[in-house]
């Protein structure tokens, strides 16, 4: 029991990786940690390419030549652009620094046309329309398409295929496909190719699977045989190979409300079925005006039947340790869980479970031989295992404190009563913001600020802080 | 068994008759006795009333005339339970590639006497079965009405069992399993009194003391009172709420007749009282078959026992307990797919008192009494599903005769004829498998034959239920409105295989038995094997490499001398060459696994077919070849019906073995557990669904 709860932990902690965009992940090449050679080769092929059109584009438009070198390497390497959930290839604006005043990005205005406007599909359509309408000869088509790119998250379209088909649909038809055979050696409008890979990247990275509309438009723009086209064909292979890919599925939406959150988390760390969740607690606030002033936090426990048993074995003489907090990423939301566990009982004191020898009616439960399985049959590995004490309940709380999981043990007594004889000692770890910080000293040092996405060693690390840091043990 | 040439007289009977007569007034005026009890039915069926008790009267006149065996049948009786098994039983050696020939080799024969005495008492049986009980108005209401349960009971089947001296007929097994061919016409009433004395009064005839059996068993074997078996507890998630119980009960343990098989999950008590006379009873058993009707329980529960070294221990022990002890109550009858007439339902005991000396074998031996009850009934089920199958075979021939389809009669189809052939066969099999075991039963000395008796009821459930569902599919339409029997019939025969232990753990006991025996005589040359004995292991490899090379086995059934006669020969030599390769794999199989064998249960399943094909040839070869030699009619269809199914058995059991082979590629195991593992993992089909799509 303990060692698959410790695997679901391990596989919770994974899954706050939305399967889809960590697939994406890999597909585009931005290797994470432990990236494939495969990729890799793809993606110098592709950061080649890059500068290639980093050098066309260059002497084309004038832009800085510095520019480019620094893209490559950013792609090369696992930079923090590319752990950022934004586009890697969407290349930021440039930095104030750069112009005298503050600059703005080209068509910057289209966006701006009514700050007090809300924020929603509706307009950000309108200044897609604007631009067509202002721009009869899509003059500058590429930086507006960049800079929509960059606003799709404000405007929270960033996972609407309809909108990015739109911005697709902005470049000009049938202008930049390779009409030779040397344009098609070459890459042909590279400015213009990059933009519309960057459009498939950030539809990649949102986990937007491209439908028969995207390869209508893309063939159109840049004809049958280009990058873009390359791009979304990979996409379509191995969108669909791993969209199903994650074994723990989260709802795309995570609930709102904090008990259901729990509830969800509850149920992805316990891998019972069996198993029932308790609300021991319901949230309650002081005044209904100030949502964070809570009352009484919402209390959450699960327990399965095998797990109630195992406590109702449980040699009273020996205390049992509510620990935690622990932390649990849920897509981009952490919660903290606590668990309720015993220590290892020391080798000498376990019982060999004896088959009794009156038991079955019907035929013997074992053979009286006295040859064992040869080896030749034996087809178990021989593995060492590190074994855990057993975990008896976990819980979710709104708050940390001794008061609130001490209301959850008393709430687990109603089903456990051997629960009241045995001592439960309280090991609290430290604030939860000490949680959320990266603790120092993992393999592997962070490169960004985390964003909710790369944070699987973090409870291990929870767990692996010294005995000192524990508040003092209380009996209950 | 008298001697060797005589082969097989089941019992000598002589000077019978003076003892006869004793015995017939001491009925008589039993019977005068028991009269008035019977009377408050109603006048309008006083006469038939008087005619089917002049008939049960006749019955139990012939079965007098076999008193003198009876009591021989009686002093045997008073052995302790039989757990050592008398000789060589030749289930087991099958185990070790050998056929023990004297066991079942010539077919057990019962004496002209015997036969016309068994032939008296079918006659009535049968005339009562089909003029005066309606199966449909029983299965329909739910109930045996109460003039068919009179009827019955002047029949004195009752008391089949039970021996003469208590009031019963006293029947050997070979007469119990031609009877149960009669009454199987109703598959409510054979459940029903299959309960009461197959396992209900079992108990007392096997275990029970002459005090208790003097007091108990002649109003049993009366009918006066009737008995319940009370085994099965419910699941314990289920016992803080009494009622309904779980229906997850249903996988393990077996119903109707009442009993599970985890013997640890018993949670009845019985403690005793102060002044150490009575037992005080609590607790609640479920799936009673006859529980609402029963005055007389055989009841498990779990008593503390002091060990010899001073421990306390919990074991089980029976007890009798009488309704009148107070305490007695019982639910409300379970509504069942089939054998509806039978009343299945919770009986629940509250602190009632049982007298000391109602305890059933010795306190603490309650395993031991439940264990042989369950293992002593098995047999009778072939030749229960054997008569049910004939009269089904002769109703669907006459419609495949008299429907046309396409200008032919269904009868000139070849997937028709297919089916009927099917039929007879599996009947003709299960037939000889189970007047083969009630012949073995019958021998003296009590032999061991639980494993050929689970087999036979293995193979006759699963037969009865194919047979069924096929004659279903000839009838088409009719087959499934409620207007004709044969829906009912498929009903009735579901629950074979799930009563009296389901099948999946009878396997398991078939297999595991032989193993156990066969894995204790080959213990020392196993121990040499692995210790590298050179002589063993170059005989070993010796005997492998002349089996690949392909032996010709003979074990002296075929020949000039033979055991089979020479029409049936070919199958025996199809049978030998199998049991010698099926011992070969047993040796195999045991050095592979050892005792981790007992958790290899798809190995175990397989040996366990392997072993009942086996059965079933041996049985239909010594069948054949007996009616051969003594010409009796249609012989040659019987050949033609052994020879069949031999060849089928063989290529199965070819297969069956090349299963078990290491590394075999006809075996799924692996992939069949994994893939219910996977299933079992989500609870559910986890396949996404075929329409789905992933963009």
């Amino acid at each position: 029991m303990t060692r698959k709860f410790s695997e679901q932990h391990g596989g919770a902690q994974r899954q706050d990786r939305p399967g889809l965009e960590y697939a994406a992940r890999r597909v585009s090449g931005c290797p994470s940690s432990r990236g494939m050679s495969g990729v890799r080769a793809i993606l110098l092929t592709r950061s080649l390419s890059r500068g290639w059109g980093g050098i066309c584009r260059a002497t084309l438009s004038g832009t800085p030549f510095s520019q480019v070198p620094s893209q490559i390497l950013r792609s090369l390497h696992c930079s923090a652009a590319a752990r950022n959930s934004d586009s890697s290839l969407v290349p930021h604006p440039p930095e104030p620094p750069r112009g005298p005043a503050k600059a703005l990005a080209p068509h910057e205005e289209l966006f701006r046309q009514a700050p007090e406007a809300v924020r929603d599909k509706a307009s950000f359509l309108q200044a897609v329309q604007n631009f067509a309408q202002h721009n009869v000869h899509k003059r500058g088509h590429v930086d507006f398409i960049y800079l929509a790119l960059r606003k799709m998250r404000e405007y929270g379209v960033e996972r609407d295929l309809a909108v990015y088909n739109l911005l697709l649909d902005i470049f000009p038809k049938e202008v930049f496909r390779p009409r030779n055979i040397f344009q098609r050696m070459f890459v042909h409008y590279p400015r213009q190719q990059e933009c519309g890979i960057a459009v498939l990247e950030q539809m990649e990275n949102h986990g937007v699977m491209p439908n028969k509309e995207t390869e209508f438009l893309l063939i159109q723009i840049f004809g049958r045989r280009s990058y873009p086209m390359l791009k979304f064909v990979r996409m379509k292979l191995w969108f669909s190979r791993f969209k199903n890919i994650n074994p723990f599925p989260l709802p795309r939406d995570l609930p709102q409300d904090p008990v259901d959150l729990a509830r969800l988390g509850l149920q992805h760390i316990e891998p019972n079925l069996s198993a029932k969740v308790t609300i021991y607690q319901m949230p309650s606030f002081k005044d209904s005006t100030d949502s964070s002033d809570l009352a009484k936090p919402h209390i959450l426990g699960i327990q399965s039947p095998d797990q109630q048993a195992a406590l109702a074995r449980h040699d009273p003489a020996r205390p049992i340790f509510v620990e935690g907090p622990f932390s649990l990423w849920l897509r981009d939301k952490c919660i903290y869980y606590h668990i309720l566990r015993a220590d290892l009982l020391p080798l000498e004191e376990r019982k060999v479970e004896e088959i009794p020898e009156e038991w079955n009616l019907y035929y013997p439960m074992q053979l009286d031989l006295d040859y064992e399985r040869s080896r030749w049959d034996d087809y178990e590995f021989d593995i060492d295992e590190v074994e855990e004490g057993p975990v008896f309940a976990i819980c979710m709380a709104g708050a940390h404190d001794q008061a609130t999981l001490a209301k959850w043990i008393q709430g687990l007594q109603e089903t456990n009563p051997t629960l009241a004889q045995i001592p439960v000692v309280f090991r609290q770890g430290g604030s939860i913001g000490e949680v959320l910080a990266p603790s120092p000293g993992l393999e592997e040092p962070p490169l960004s600020p985390p964003e909710g996405q790369e944070e699987e060693e973090e409870s291990d690390g929870n767990r692996a802080r010294d005995e000192s840091e524990w508040s003092k043990g209380q009996r209950l | 068994r008298s001697g060797g040439e005589g082969g097989w007289v089941l019992r000598k009977r002589n000077a019978a008759s003076g003892v006869g007569t004793g015995e017939w007034r001491h009925r008589a005026a039993r019977a005068k006795l028991a009269r008035p009890r019977a009377e408050p039915g109603g006048g309008a069926c006083g006469l038939r009333r008087l005619r089917m008790s002049g008939g049960g009267l006749f019955l139990r006149a012939a079965a007098v005339a076999r008193s003198w065996r009876a009591l021989v049948a009686f002093t045997a009786s008073r052995r302790p339970l039989r757990t050592s098994p008398r000789g060589r039983a030749f289930a087991k050696e099958l185990f070790l590639g050998k056929i023990e020939k004297k066991e079942v080799f010539p077919f057990p024969e019962v004496s002209q006497d015997e036969l016309n005495e068994i032939n008296q008492f079918v006659g009535p049986v049968e005339k009562f079965f089909t003029e005066e009980v309606d199966s449909r108005k029983i299965d329909r209401d739910g109930k045996i009405p109460n003039e068919t349960l009179e009827g019955l009971k002047s029949l004195g089947l009752f008391g089949m069992q039970v021996p003469e001296e208590y009031g019963g007929l006293g029947l050997s097994n070979t007469m119990y399993a031609r009877l149960g061919e009669i009454i199987s016409l109703d598959g409510s009433i054979t459940v029903m009194l299959a309960a009461h004395q197959a396992i209900g009064l079992k108990g007392i005839i096997l275990a029970g003391n002459e005090k208790q059996k003097a007091k108990y068993l002649p109003r049993l074997a009366s009918g006066e009172h009737i008995a319940a078996f009370c085994l099965t507890e419910p699941a314990r998630s289920a016992r803080a709420r009494p009622s309904p119980p779980i229906p997850t009960i249903l996988s393990s343990a077996h119903i109707c007749l009442g009993s599970g098989s985890d013997a640890a999950s018993i949670s009845t008590r019985a403690t005793l009282s102060e002044d150490k006379q009575h037992y005080i009873l609590n607790g609640s058993k479920v799936w009673i078959t006859n529980g609402g009707l029963a005055n007389i329980f055989t009841v498990f529960a779990k008593t503390k026992i002091e060990d010899s070294d001073g421990s306390v221990k919990d074991k089980i022990t029976a007890f009798i307990v009488e309704r009148d002890f107070g305490g007695v109550t019982n639910g409300k009858p379970e509504d069942k797919l089939g054998i509806r007439g039978s009343n299945t339902c919770e009986v629940h005991f509250e602190n009632t008192r049982v007298p000391v000396e109602n305890v059933l074998g010795e306190v603490g031996g309650g395993f031991k009494v439940a264990m042989n009850i369950l293992n002593s009934g098995r047999f009778s089920m072939g030749t229960a599903v054997a008569g049910m199958l004939k009269k089904l075979i002769g109703m669907t021939a006459e419609h495949a005769c008299t429907r046309k389809q396409f200008s032919k009669k269904l009868s000139e189809f070849g997937l028709i004829q297919e089916k009927f052939a099917l039929m007879a066969q599996k009947t003709y099999v299960m037939e000889s498998m189970a007047y083969l075991t009630a012949g073995m039963l019958d021998q003296p000395g009590f032999p061991d034959c639980s494993i050929e008796a689970a087999m036979v009821k293995v193979f006759s459930s699963e037969a009865a239920w194919q047979c069924v569902s096929e004659a279903l599919q000839i009838l088409g339409g009719s087959g499934y409105v409620k207007d004709y029997p044969y829906e009912r019939m498929l009903r009735d025969a579901r629950i074979l295989l799930i009563f009296e232990g389901t099948n999946e753990i009878l396997r398991m006991y078939i297999a595991l038995t032989g193993l156990q025996h066969a894995g204790r005589i080959l213990t020392a040359r196993v121990n040499e094997l692995k210790r590298g004995n050179v002589t063993t292991v170059m005989e070993t490899v010796g005997q492998r490499l002349r089996d690949t090379l392909g032996r010709r086995v003979d074990m002296g059934l075929t020949g000039t001398l033979g055991a089979v006669h020479p029409s049936v020969g070919d199958s025996a030599n199809k049978l030998e060459e199998n049991v010698y390769y099926f011992g070969r794999t047993v040796e195999t199989l045991l050095l592979r696994f050892g005792k981790t064998i007992a958790e290899e249960q798809m190995v175990l399943k397989r040996v366990a077919n392997t072993l009942i094909n086996l059965y079933g040839m041996t049985a239909v070869l010594s069948r054949a070849s007996r009616s051969i030699r003594i010409g009796l009619r249609n012989h040659d269809h019987e050949v033609l019906l052994a020879n069949t199914f031999c060849t089928e058995a063989y290529y199965q059991n070819l297969f069956t073995l090349s299963q078990l082979d290491k590394y075999a590629p006809e075996n799924l195991d692996e992939q069949v557990k994994k893939v219910s593992q996977q299933v079992l993992e989500k609870r559910a089909y986890i396949c996404a669904h075929p329409l789905d799509r992933t963009s």
